[in-house]
């Protein structure tokens, strides 16, 4: 039998064994293909014939065929109608008489879109031309080809103003996304400046936890800081599930959702079965990963200070040991030729690999529709050792059954298990970077283990004491780091809904979804006995969290025509909400044995952590359009929200929305240059709820005092209780986001290119953060709505399609977005920190500033600093007469000082972001690339401030001779590499002060060695402003060639066709930021704070080959 | 079909019930935060606050003091900063200023002294307000105290001149020894960890504090103020053994245990903080037998060394300051019959001369097991008390008074000299329009940074 043939039949049985009506009649076949203009076949186009309801599915071939059951073929006129996406609909009419009927139909292309549906929330939809906000999608195509395991990684680059930060390199690291900026201030570091994500119709939980939330005594609540990554949990989609992404941006778009949308709406849609034979695919891809970038470190000076290396007779001689602070630095002595030296840039990682498998069955009839899916992740990172992988498993199962011509009940059902093995990371004495990069040159991080004593050696502590199995290390070997400590993260993921939609009348319909999403995730940090403190003596941090969301969500929707040119709908619709959110969780300490990393092998325990919340939110909401003339279309929506986070005369809110298209090329024609246009305003409001219970007043039994992190007094164990340092709110309503949105989408050359432009504007008011108090007070922050912000910005698409031929085509897209913020009020204070966990110099809300700016300590200079301070005998004031506002001040030393007061030292918004998408395809063979542009937007590098004090950055190869280690004062005598500060310094530009020469107008020439960097040249005793740096980037995401085996030759002998890829993901980035990327945040996704790196992971670029078989 | 129906006409019925319910919204569990307490006990927040002040009293200011007064030397990462006198970057100065006002500080021990009535209890409750408000005036100066803790009258609380804080706080003192004295509530009291409610103890600390807050108040009030510590400090802890004490509780459990210990212990950063050149050089030159309490072995050692802030080191290289008393449970002295000796010694010494000195030094160097020494000056009086209170707060305000130990200040930030104060905490100068800018507070406080009981630097 031929294949043809072979589908056919299965098509009439599948259709006979749905059929409700067999009758004895003869039955009609209608087949055809449905091709392209140019005569390529198109497939996954949808035919039906529209009297009947029935409907097929095209092959990759593109044939189609419908199966009429003998009763209902009565000899009539029937239209067929034919649509795919990206082609414009088209429809024949065909007489059903019994027996095979063939009909082709050719689509013409569809660049714009016009007609196809668009997905825009709380169960509303309407046609693309009918938008009055502009569209962002991202097709399965397009997120396919990203090979990225986290769907939000995934859509970095991918739409304009959507700017997506990865924490770094690591797999399950978690992802960032803002849209159009940040419009607000995530309240105790929820992160919750990103935006709500909703699948099939149901809002899902995409928060980050880290494991160091679960242990506040070590922690300080630096929980994203340091500890190990943590995933974003709309990572536990399976980006292959996903048909397509709705972007909602700004208020206008997604004020639908309420008071949970102030920061947009990413709604993505999971791919259905389409009735038809059976499809299945296989895919396989295979990546390796490698460290994208070598950290710049020096191979010229050993460990020590003052040019003496630790075990010399100046320095008292010996081995080293962690109270020896002369250990922890490469101030040392040249190393000798013939010394050896190590490469601790490049010896701690591997090529990493990464293999990705999925399998879906799909297919169904009219009546009854399945989607079946499986995936296994297995990610193994680029560090060396056992602790750098991510595993994850989905299964996904999306079916429909249509009880009646008019009733079809649906299900989705997804589960995720998703487990991460990590390194400790950040701001921490076991992070791997910091660890590592710390490292003298001469000294060798291997053996890892002492052989003799089984236990760690570090370059502070080389050789630990045989049977020290809680010995203090210093910090931690990076290997040891590597293949001894734990950190897992273990979870389960159930997540879907059942729907029902209900036409009850030809104009009259009702969809309900109930939909559920539930998380288990179990987390266990294990840190052996012989680690750094503060895990020294061994430490255990194990908890869980368990995350429910129910959502109820009911429409219905009314369509009316009054004439023919005057027609719309009315939806009203009812929204009920519950989140929950559980976790309990220990910290023990003192290891009984050296294994097992369970808390019930230590010996004493920290008080646990309990905690629990609930949020709840009832909705009602209607929305009408009208389209008038079928060129006009308007939308206006009124969502009123109640919320158990607000307190209880506040608890509902209205939000409204309006919008209006106008197709204007309806009124004036297509010319030969524009062939559609359309222009288009919007408003909308939406909102942003705080955290639960910030109107409570409490008391607590926690820690206070303390001299550093890892330090304090918990009151509980005493039988104590003091009032929290967060006042209660008084009052408390939604945080509203105002926005107008106006633009236009024109195809021009009869739509070889389409332009869209928009602009908006929007202003938060009532924003909710928590204000500082004076602590004299008696509290240190209180929650109120007393800040508002403003947010401008232009978004500008550009598509071309110079050629479109069968065999040969190229696209080119093109996006370029800006985005800008001004905080107008605060309600007082000067400044608010984004998150209070924040690492010097904070990112802060400041008035006049934009939203994230860091605030910190700079340099004294002329016009910014308060100029009656006294500096050498007189006022700054006066020093700097005649000079240039920003002239650095010299004390007498010739060396510049710090500023006591903080000022705004740097902004990490980016000035503009863009984009370039290229695809050529010649007949089989498709070339695609994508450019991302990130231009400005800063960085705080820790991480070089750091090591230029530690005396490891590259930058200190070149040095002063600080030999002797006699001080004068306070300052190193040191002689050689002289610069003078303003000419050819590491500081330059206009300078004044005590410092400068009179004769050459710059600084006197001093040293630059250990003295500057162990100074203001370097973190510790140094400012914040000297590490910022511009972190903009243009990075080649993706490039990648794929070629499709698909000729009926390869089809009959293997009965599917073949699609190859190879392609590469961040191959290359150029940008002027010194660390590994600009890519990364030290607050990972749990932070609203962006732009810090304090011995952040690396980055990786991967080069991948995939195969899918599919038919 | 007909179930059908009646599904799809329950559904709206249901959530119409839901949204009618205001109970849906309002429920308890949705509105309250389940996780902590609502309401406190005053004993629940006393317990809290003594905690508390044990905490600011092993905290971060005695760290300054210690590193300050080179009993200590910070080596590296922020202790570095701290013995730079660079404490602005590193926002040190803030933690301990919140500390002093929010829970377990000033804001609860104020709703505890409301709620309790007349009497012993209400009494030991005033003196942990008088040693948490004291201690905060020594390191700021003027601080708001009169419109502190009353956030609906007083947002923005004022600065009280510091001279007129002592003096209120020499008043409540008087006040909770009236209420000790009183014979009210007197017996056990479990919420007094130090005392269990014994008021006897509690009056000669009343004493003693107020000993020492004349100190405070003596460089620029002069000889009366000498002379009331003297008279003070006559009626305060008078226990040579140390049962009369005011001493820290700990627990061994990680959280419940002395702060030093869990610095040294649990930080990371323990072994950047060594013993001070300053002291250990002294306490070896004296053969003083606390050596072993106070220090670990030096590096390389044999014996016992310091670090001074330069980079120079004791013959026998430097110790950790891991002596026997860095142990979980230590008590931490916060007032020591010691203390109150030393007192004695230089108010006895400023009024009388060396001989009268003379007894009260004896008393405290047998007390340790040293020899009889004879009082020349008074920086023989300073010296035994700059032994003795080791890792106290109090060494910074006596080194303010009087210069003693004679050290070389370890960085040129403040004029060359060793700060006398901090600066407030950023966060209160962030939300309160009334406090000064750091440029402006470096200015009002003269050379070398001081408050106003401290007219003359070092």
């Amino acid at each position: 039998m031929r294949p043809g043939l072979r589908w056919l039949s299965l098509v009439a049985a599948f259709s006979l064994a749905a059929a409700t009506r067999v009758t004895a009649q003869e039955p009609a076949t209608v087949s055809g293909t449905i091709r392209t203009e140019s005569g390529a076949p198109i497939s996954e186009a949808s035919v039906v014939i529209q009297e009947l309801g029935l409907s097929a599915t095209t092959r990759q071939d593109g044939k189609y065929a419908i199966l009429v059951p003998g009763g209902r073929v009565q000899g009539q006129q029937v239209t067929i109608l034919a649509r795919a996406i990206n082609y414009k609909p088209r429809t024949a009419q065909v007489t059903l008489v019994a027996g095979i009927l063939t009909q082709d139909l050719s689509l013409a292309e569809n660049p714009l879109q016009l007609g196809e549906i668009v997905v825009t929330g709380a169960g509303t939809a309407t046609e693309v031309e009918k938008l009055g906000t502009v569209r962002s999608v991202v097709t399965a195509e397009e997120i396919t080809r990203t090979n990225e395991t986290n769907i939000v990684q995934a859509l970095a680059g991918q739409a304009a103003n959507v700017q997506v930060t990865s924490t770094s390199g690591e797999p399950g690291a978690g992802s960032y996304i803002t849209i159009r900026g940040s419009r607000t201030v995530g309240i105790q570091g929820s992160g919750s400046a990103q935006p709500l994500f909703v699948v099939d119709g149901v809002p899902i939980d995409n928060s980050s936890l880290s494991t160091e939330d679960f242990n506040p005594t070590d922690g300080l609540t630096l929980g994203a800081v340091e500890g190990s990554a943590s995933s974003n949990r709309a990572s536990d989609l399976n980006p292959d599930d996903i048909e397509s992404i709705e972007i909602l941006k700004g208020a206008a778009a997604a004020a639908i959702y309420g008071s949970r949308a102030g920061q947009g709406v990413v709604l993505i849609t999971t791919k259905k079965g389409k009735p038809g034979p059976t499809r299945w695919t296989l895919s396989s891809t295979a990546a390796a990963n490698d460290l994208n970038r070598t950290y710049p470190l020096q191979q010229s000076w050993a460990q020590g200070i003052g040019g003496m290396a630790p075990d010399s007779a100046d320095l008292g001689g010996g081995d080293c040991t962690p109270g020896r602070f002369e250990c922890r630095t490469s101030w040392g002595p040249r190393i000798q030729a013939g010394t050896p030296v190590y490469d601790h840039a490049n010896e701690a990682y591997r090529t990493g690999f990464h293999t990705t498998n999925t399998a879906t069955v799909s297919g169904g009839n009219d009546r009854t529709l399945f989607y079946l899916s499986g995936s296994f992740d297995l990610d193994k990172g680029i560090f060396e050792g056992p602790n750098n992988e991510y595993r994850r498993t989905t299964v996904r199962f999306n079916g429909s059954h249509r009880l009646a011509d008019n009733f079809k009940l649906g299900g989705n059902f997804a589960y995720t298990d998703a487990n991460g093995r990590f390194v400790q990371r950040g701001n921490n004495t076991s992070g791997l970077q910091l660890d590592l990069l710390r490292s003298p040159p001469n000294w060798n991080n291997r053996p890892y283990i002492d052989p003799a004593t089984g236990l760690q050696r570090t370059f502070r502590h080389p050789n630990p004491a045989a049977g020290d199995i809680n010995g203090n290390p210093g910090w931690d070997n990076p290997f040891y780091t590597l293949n001894n400590f734990i950190n897992t993260q273990r979870v389960g993921r159930a997540f879907g809904n059942v729907s029902a939609d209900w036409d009850a009348l030809s104009w009259l319909k009702f969809a309900y979804t109930l939909g559920a999403d539930y998380a288990n995730d179990e987390r266990l940090d294990g840190g052996p006995g012989d680690a750094s403190p503060p895990i020294n003596g061994g430490r255990i941090v194990e908890g869980k969290a368990v995350t429910y969301q129910i959502d109820h969500n009911l429409t219905g929707t009314a369509r009316y025509r009054i004439s023919p040119k005057v027609a719309g709908t009315i939806t009203l619709g009812q929204n009920l909400n519950e989140r929950t959110y559980r976790s309990l969780a220990n910290v023990g300490r003192g290891l009984i044995a050296p294994k097992p990393f369970k808390l019930s092998n230590t010996i004493a325990r920290d008080p646990a952590i309990d905690d629990e919340s609930t949020v709840r939110q009832s909705s009602v909401f209607s929305q009408v359009t009208l389209d008038l003339f079928n060129q006009l279309y308007l939308n206006g929506a009124l969502r009123n929200d109640g919320s158990s986070t607000y307190d209880k005369d506040h608890r509902r809110a209205w939000f409204p929305k309006a919008g209006a298209a106008w197709e204007f090329t309806r009124a004036t024609g297509s010319g030969s240059l524009i062939t559609y246009g359309k222009l288009r305003a919007a408003y909308g409001e939406a909102g942003q709820e705080p955290d639960p219970y910030l109107t409570s007043n409490i008391y607590t039994g926690g820690l206070v005092g303390g001299q550093s992190q890892g330090t304090g007094v918990n009151v509980g164990p005493f039988g104590g209780l003091v009032s929290s340092i967060v006042k209660g709110a008084d009052q408390l309503k939604p945080e509203r986001t105002k926005e107008w949105e106006v633009g236009f989408d024109v195809g021009l050359f009869k739509d070889k290119a389409d332009i869209s432009f928009t602009n908006y504007r929007s202003k938060s008011v009532d924003v909710i953060l928590l204000t500082p108090l004076p602590p004299s007070s008696g509290y240190q922050l209180q929650a109120n709505n007393q800040a508002s912000f403003r947010g401008f910005g232009q978004e500008v698409t550009l598509n071309i399609r110079p050629i479109t031929k069968r065999d040969f085509s190229w696209d080119v897209g093109l996006q370029w977005a800006r985005n800008r913020s001004r905080v107008l009020t605060l309600g007082g204070a000067d400044f608010v920190k984004l998150d209070p966990n924040d690492i010097e110099p904070p990112a802060v809300a400041q008035v006049g500033e934009e939203v994230g700016v860091f605030r910190g300590q700079g340099l004294t200079r002329c016009g910014i600093s308060n100029g009656s301070v006294i500096l050498d005998g007189q006022s700054l004031a006066s020093w700097c007469a005649g000079a240039k506002r920003g002239a650095l001040y010299l004390d007498a030393d010739g060396f510049p000082v710090a500023d006591p007061d903080d000022r705004i030292i740097g902004n990490p918004n980016p000035r503009w972001t863009g984009s370039v998408r290229t695809t050529v395809r010649y007949r089989k063979l498709t070339l695609s690339g994508l450019l991302d542009i990130k231009h400005g937007g800063q960085m705080y590098n820790g991480t070089r401030a750091a090591l230029l004090a530690y005396g490891t950055h590259k930058d200190t190869r070149v040095r002063a001779d600080c030999y002797t280690y006699e001080f004068t004062g306070n300052v190193l005598d040191c002689t050689g590499n002289e610069h003078s500060f303003g000419k050819d310094g590491p500081i330059n530009g206009p300078v004044v002060g005590a410092g400068v020469d009179p004769a050459t107008g710059v600084g006197r020439p001093v040293p630059i060695g250990e003295n500057w960097y162990t100074g203001v040249g370097g973190l510790f005793a140094g400012t914040d402003q000297q590490w910022i740096e511009d972190a903009g980037f243009v990075k080649l995401r993706e490039i990648s060639l794929s070629y499709r085996l698909d000729s009926p030759g390869i089809q009959r002998a293997l009965g599917f066709i073949v699609d190859l890829r190879v392609s590469a993901r961040n191959l290359k980035t150029w940008t002027k930021y010194t660390g590994y990327d600009p890519e990364t945040n030290l607050g990972q996704a749990q932070s609203a704070t962006r732009g810090k790196d304090y011995f952040n992971q690396p980055q990786a670029r991967s080069y991948v080959f995939s195969v899918t078989l599919s038919r | 079909m007909s179930s059908t129906y009646r599904f799809l006409l329950a559904t709206p019925l249901v959530a119409a019930a839901l949204i009618g319910c205001e109970g849906f919204l309002g429920a308890d569990q949705a509105v309250n935060d389940p996780n902590n307490p609502s309401t406190a006990t005053a004993e629940q927040l006393f317990l809290g606050a003594q905690v508390g002040q044990f905490a600011q009293q092993e905290g971060l200011l005695a760290m300054f003091a210690c590193v300050w007064t080179q009993q200590c030397t910070g080596t590296s990462n922020f202790l570095q900063s701290i013995e730079e006198y660079n404490t602005v970057n590193e926002d040190l100065h803030s933690a301990p200023w919140s500390a002093a006002y929010e829970g377990g500080g000033l804001t609860d021990l104020n709703v505890v002294e409301r709620a309790l009535s007349p009497g012993v209890r209400r009494g030991i409750v005033r003196i942990y307000k008088v040693l948490n408000v004291a201690t905060t005036a020594d390191a700021w100066g003027n601080i708001p105290y009169r419109e502190a803790t009353d956030p609906a009258q007083f947002p923005n609380p004022h600065l009280d001149p510091q001279m007129q804080v002592y003096a209120d706080l020499q008043q409540l003192l008087d006040d909770a020894l009236a209420d000790l004295n009183s014979g009210t509530g007197a017996g056990p009291w479990g919420a007094d960890l130090v005392f269990g409610g014994d008021a006897a103890p509690w009056i000669k600390v009343a004493h003693s504090l107020k000993a020492r807050l004349y100190l405070h108040t003596a460089e620029v009030n002069g000889t009366a103020d000498y002379t009331s510590a003297r008279d003070q400090a006559l009626l305060g802890i008078s226990d040579a053994s140390g049962a009369g004490d005011w001493v820290a509780v700990h627990g061994a459990n990680p959280g419940e245990d002395n702060l030093w210990f869990q610095f040294s212990a649990r930080s990371g950063f323990g072994q950047f903080l060594v013993a001070g050149r300053s002291l250990a050089d002294l306490m070896v030159s004296r053969n003083d037998p606390r050596l072993p309490e106070y220090f670990g072995p030096a590096t390389p050692g044999p014996g016992y060394g310091g670090q001074d802030p330069f980079g120079g080191r004791s013959p026998a290289g430097f110790s950790e300051l891991t002596g026997t008393r860095n142990s979980a449970t230590f008590r931490q002295p916060i007032l020591t019959w010691e203390e109150t000796q030393l007192i004695l010694a230089e108010t006895e010494f400023r009024l009388n001369g060396a001989a009268a000195a003379q007894p009260f030094v004896d008393a405290v160097r047998a007390a340790v097991g040293l020899g009889a020494k004879t009082v020349v000056s008074l920086n023989d009086v300073m010296e035994e008390k700059y032994v003795a209170l080791f890792q106290n707060f109090e060494a910074w305000n006596d080194y303010k008074r009087t210069c003693y130990p004679p050290i070389v200040p370890a960085a040129g930030t403040f004029d060359n000299l060793v700060p006398g104060r901090v600066y407030y905490g950023n966060g209160e100068e962030n939300a309160n329009p009334n406090i000064p800018s750091k440029t402006q507070q470096l200015i009002d406080g003269g050379v070398g940074f001081r408050n106003p009981n401290d007219p003359n630097h070092c």
